[in-house]
């Protein structure tokens, strides 16, 4: 868990140092691989539900692309220090 | 043995219409271009359903399908800047559809920007009943009003150097939900050669089921070439261009390997990831097989002599 949580927050400061502070992490992953993001709609979209990609995936994609591996690395450490 | 294969738009004699009728609606047709003369039948300012001038079908494009339910194609709709599912019908009534403005300009004589009423009365408008094949195949029939795109391009004069067209759609921020996910390369675009667009079956369409085009369907103005999957035709145009170079379409920035340049229908030639065979016909559980270039070959083959190496079908 503890390796997970800093390969989260590399990642984060990866981001930072290649999109920069405000790039959408949606703008991000389309500038590794325009394709990558349509082809994740239409998957979740037929085989999962349509909602899940408007309600779940969009405001995701559409926050900072440092924002949502720093959270969850930093909730990984979080979650370890509780349950030692 | 003579066996003579008819064309889609040839009619036998016995669906002639008898002189009479003809004689009548000759009358009426008179009548009703005096009311025109005075100015009543004109474009009106406001959109409505009452705004679209009643126009004759032209019976040439036969669809040999039954016309889809309006509800129907009027509530199961592709339209990503309103969002990425069908059900966009209400999102898109946000869109202001007056005033309208087209701009064409590019390798023309004549560079213009055409209020869509005065436009509209430039132009002869008539009614086409075309199927419309989407590339999530599935497939309506549509009784769209409005005009050849080469009326369009007589009005600007297009220039010798000309070899695209290139379609701008609106993209209005607050308005339209979908321009939400800014990563894509909005505004959408889309195109085809000179030689496309003056095809005859190159229409620009201001309506649907007599009534003025709903905006979920690409109101107030849009494109349509039936033997090209359905999104080659660019919703709600706001700029043509006439240009030398190909345009880069929306969908080829995002996924080349699936949505190409020329996307004409062919039932042989698959998507990456579904076939291409068939067709689901909007409205029915019935599935009819998919006709090479939507069964407007006749028209559209010979656009193609000579570019084998492009790829045609994707």
């Amino acid at each position: 868990m503890r390796r997970a949580a800093l390969i989260l927050l590399a990642l984060a400061a990866g981001a930072i140092a290649w999109a920069g502070w405000s790039e959408p992490l949606g703008g991000a992953l389309f500038r590794l691989d325009p394709a990558l993001l349509n082809t994740a709609q239409a998957g979740i979209q037929r085989h999962l539900s349509p909602w899940i990609w408007d309600d779940v995936a969009l405001p995701v994609l559409e926050q900072p692309a440092w924002l949502v591996p720093a959270i969850l690395g930093f909730g990984l450490l979080v979650l370890r220090l509780l349950r030692r | 043995m003579l066996i003579r294969n008819p064309r889609g738009w040839e009619l036998p004699e016995r669906e002639a219409t008898p002189e009479a009728l003809v004689l009548g609606r000759r009358t009426v047709l008179k009548a009703a271009a005096g009311i025109a003369a005075a100015g009543s039948l004109a474009w009106p300012e406001a959109a409505g359903a009452a705004d679209l001038p009643a126009v004759m079908r032209n019976p040439r494009y036969r669809p040999e399908r039954d016309i889809t339910a309006e509800r129907e194609a009027t509530t199961y709709n592709n339209y990503y800047e309103f969002g990425s599912q069908k059900t966009i019908s209400q999102a898109a009534q946000r869109l202001p559809l007056r005033p309208w403005t087209l701009r064409v300009d590019g390798m023309v004589d004549q560079p213009r920007d055409f209020a869509l009423e005065d436009l509209l009365r430039q132009v002869q408008l008539e009614e086409r009943l075309y199927r419309l094949r989407c590339v999530e195949a599935w497939s309506m029939v549509v009784p769209w009003t409005g005009f050849m795109l080469s009326d369009l391009l007589k009005l600007v004069g297009p220039q010798g150097s000309a070899k695209y067209v290139r379609f701008e759609t609106a993209a209005i921020q607050g308005v339209m939900p979908g321009l939400r996910q800014s990563w894509y390369p909005w505004p959408y675009i889309e195109g085809c050669t000179i030689e496309e667009a003056a095809n005859e079956l190159s229409f620009m369409v201001v309506g649907a089921y007599g009534k003025p085009l709903p905006p979920q369907n690409g109101g107030p103005i849009r494109f349509h070439q039936p033997w090209k999957y359905g999104f080659k035709a660019g919703k709600s145009l706001v700029r043509m261009t006439l240009t030398d170079q190909r345009p880069k379409t929306f969908w080829e920035q995002i996924q080349p390997a699936e949505y190409g340049f020329w996307a004409n229908v062919n039932p042989e030639v698959p998507h990456p990831r579904w076939s291409q065979a068939s067709e689901r016909v909007l409205g029915s559980r019935e599935r009819v097989p998919t006709r090479l270039f939507n069964g407007y070959g006749e028209f559209v083959a010979n656009l193609y002599t000579g570019l084998q190496r492009e790829r045609l079908w994707t």
